[in-house]
């Protein structure tokens, strides 16, 4: 019974996008949201192929789970993906302390937007760069693409080195804004 | 000759798509089996298969290995090659080679082939038979600096391309004199590793314009005609995305106008089979001759759609010496065709390649829809080969009968597993002035600013999915043991308790 109890305290959920939209589910187990203040029941389905989709205002929505990582949620609806972090209202209050703390005169990143090889670096560290300043060119599918700065600063460290293979993500340089 | 056997020199979709028609016309077909895809579908759809799976040499793709492919025909007594698309398609060696194993290559002439290959030779082709064309370099640019004298002649901005070039390889606009040095140096570098030929030429850029390709069909016999226009305008780094036809810019007499030079373009080179002349058109309706491409294109179907003509089938006839069945006035263009390239792209994070398994794929059986797909359940996605993995061509009588079915059956064309360019689909049907047929080649880069689509519940529902899968894991932990058999703590089964 005690843990019964416990259970329906810790049902409310929140899935916080990466544009920090937060949206809140009291049950999401019992498939039921609150939309335009009124509660409605949510069905999910499987077809006969397999694909899991959910019917929402009489229309179908195939979702499927892009990405799954501890509680970091990629979900396909339709064809376009949406990123959450899953959070209970303890740990969305912890999160949102910590992201005023973080010093927001770090360094930017810029990162390999598609895995490829690195064909020229044009800067150095030290050097100067300016937004929109082409600093990597990165060649992906037999395309030589140029990767430019989205913030002016100082090159803090240069992550990789002339034809190495990057992956998606992977940091190319780190710039100290200013 | 009648072709019997067909080597299908390529994969995926086009090689399936080639098989329907061999099949159709009584030829036993045959393709190549890679290691890179040893369990790809177009493997099972073909009669034979030449296997080139073991034994790979590193130092040459499979599929460009001329010699070979000869080899491997010869071995089999194969009457003929289909080139597809890409690979050794537009190679001129390898339609000689084949000539002169008298293997028939069911595609133009070799020397036809070279000429439109070389961009700098087939512009000097159209200027002798009064085809339109852009100023610029006479033939390829020296260095930078010669680039820098004759840009500044006939003004920015101005384009740099490949002379052996096609699909956007080895291009660059040059809007500035500051930046033409880079540009030459990126254009050149792409060149020479795309194409093997560093050979660059330089010409006025046209800011907006569209993209009008015209479909040839020509004979051996010295007959030739066209099929009608396709628009390309929507293209992302000069990569088609969607192409439809007819175009909405065209009136009948700028079509009659643009078709005759497009046969002007083919016969100047004694072309014969299915080749494809690419013109731009600017805002004032004059257009200008871009290049010719000497082999079946990617988006060959929207034209089998309106014109109700199998184009595959009509340049195996062509090789086997058959005569045109068809005059210009035969050709009716029917109703409206558009097709949607699916490509295994992430369009959230700039169109890069998104690799994995298509767990399942379906789309809609109707009259309007036709898939060209070389994917099925299971197919995996190589970083080997491009990200195209489907077409999908709507056909109606209207275009705006074709935009609305496109609409319905992009939504019911379901893939699991993969990010693709479905997405984006959905934000070019979402735009007014694409659907008025009003756009260029800016169309992404100025009017589509998003370049995808969501209505507004889907990222209600998808935040909802994710809530619900995460609790639901949590309650299937919540009923498994801390303690795991051995008196450990279980630590995945602590942390999410935890949290």
């Amino acid at each position: 019974m005690a843990r019964e109890a416990k259970k329906k305290q810790s049902t409310k959920l929140i899935a916080l996008s990466t544009t920090n939209k937060a949206y809140e589910f009291r049950k999401p187990l019992e498939k039921k949201i609150k939309y335009q203040g009124k509660e409605v029941e949510i069905k999910l389905h499987e077809d006969p192929k397999g694909f899991s989709y959910i019917v929402w205002k009489n229309k179908k929505y195939m979702l499927d789970v892009i990405e799954k990582k501890q509680n970091r949620y990629t979900i396909m609806v339709n064809g376009v993906w949406h990123t959450f972090t899953v959070e209970t209202p303890v740990s969305l209050k912890r999160k949102r302390y910590l992201e005023q703390q973080a010093d927001a005169s770090s360094a930017v990143s810029i990162e390999a937007p598609m895995p490829g090889k690195i064909i020229d670096i044009m800067v150095e560290e030290g050097a100067e760069v300016k937004e929109g300043e082409p600093i990597i060119i990165l060649e992906a599918m037999k395309m030589q693409n140029e990767i430019t700065s989205h913030i002016t600063g100082l090159v803090k460290t240069v992550a990789v080195k002339k034809n190495e293979t990057v992956m998606k993500d992977d940091v190319l340089i780190e710039i100290q804004r200013g | 000759m009648k072709i019997k056997s067909l080597l299908i020199a390529n994969r995926g979709e086009i090689a399936i798509r080639i098989i329907k028609t061999a099949r159709k016309m009584g030829i036993r077909s045959y393709v190549i089996k890679t290691a890179k895809e040893p369990n790809a579908w177009y493997l099972e759809e073909a009669d034979e298969i030449i296997d080139f799976s073991e034994d790979y040499d590193e130092s040459i793709p499979e599929f460009l290995d001329i010699e070979r492919i000869i080899k491997g025909a010869k071995k089999r007594k194969v009457d003929a090659i289909h080139p597809g698309y890409g690979f050794l398609a537009e190679n001129p060696d390898f339609a000689r080679r084949c000539e002169e194993e008298n293997i028939i290559f069911v595609g133009p002439s070799h020397d036809a082939i070279y000429r439109m290959g070389h961009k700098t030779i087939a512009k000097e082709l159209a200027r002798e038979h009064g085809v339109p064309l852009l100023g610029g370099s006479p033939g390829a640019v020296r260095d930078a600096e010669e680039a820098r004298k004759i840009a500044n002649e006939i003004g920015y901005p101005v384009i740099l391309k490949a002379a052996a070039g096609g699909g956007g390889r080895g291009m660059r606009v040059v809007s500035k004199e500051k930046d033409i040095e880079r540009m030459f140096t990126l254009a050149t570098n792409e060149a020479s590793k795309a194409f093997n030929n560093p050979d660059v030429f330089l010409e006025r850029f046209v800011r907006e314009p569209r993209h009008i390709e015209f479909q040839i069909l020509a004979d051996k016999h010295g007959n030739v005609i066209h099929l009608g226009e396709r628009e390309c305008s929507v293209q992302r780094k000069h990569q088609k995305l969607l192409e439809e036809s007819p175009s909405p810019a065209l009136s009948s007499a700028l079509r009659k106008k643009m078709g005759e030079a497009a046969v002007n373009i083919a016969k100047a080179v004694n072309y014969y089979s299915a080749g494809t002349v690419e013109f731009l058109l600017d805002s004032d309706n004059s257009f200008s001759f871009m290049e010719m491409n000497t082999r079946i294109q990617v988006e060959h179907p929207v034209t089998e759609m309106v014109t109700g003509i199998d184009l595959i089938e009509q340049m195996i006839r062509i090789a086997e010496g058959e005569k045109l069945a068809y005059t210009q006035k035969d050709i009716k263009l029917n109703g409206w065709a558009i097709e949607w390239r699916i490509n295994a792209e992430d369009v959230q994070s700039g169109f890069s390649p998104s690799l994995g398994t298509i767990e399942k794929i379906s789309w809609p059986e109707d009259e309007h829809v036709r898939v060209d797909t070389g994917v099925r359940d299971g197919s995996v996605i190589t970083p080997y080969f491009d990200s195209m993995i489907a077409k999908l061509i709507v056909h109606a009588e209207t275009r705006e009968k074709a935009l609305q079915q496109s609409s319905m059956a992009i939504r019911k064309f379901w893939i699991k597993g993969t990010k693709t360019t479905l997405a984006f689909c959905r934000a070019v049907l979402q735009n007014t002035n694409f659907r008025k047929g009003n756009f260029n080649t800016s169309f992404l880069s100025k009017e589509l600013k998003i370049h995808y689509h969501a209505e507004p519940d889907e990222a209600l529902l998808a935040a909802f999915f994710a809530t619900y899968d995460y609790a639901r894991e949590i309650q299937e932990n919540e009923e498994k043991p801390l303690h795991t058999e051995n008196g450990k703590i279980a630590p995945w089964v602590l942390k999410k308790r935890l949290r």
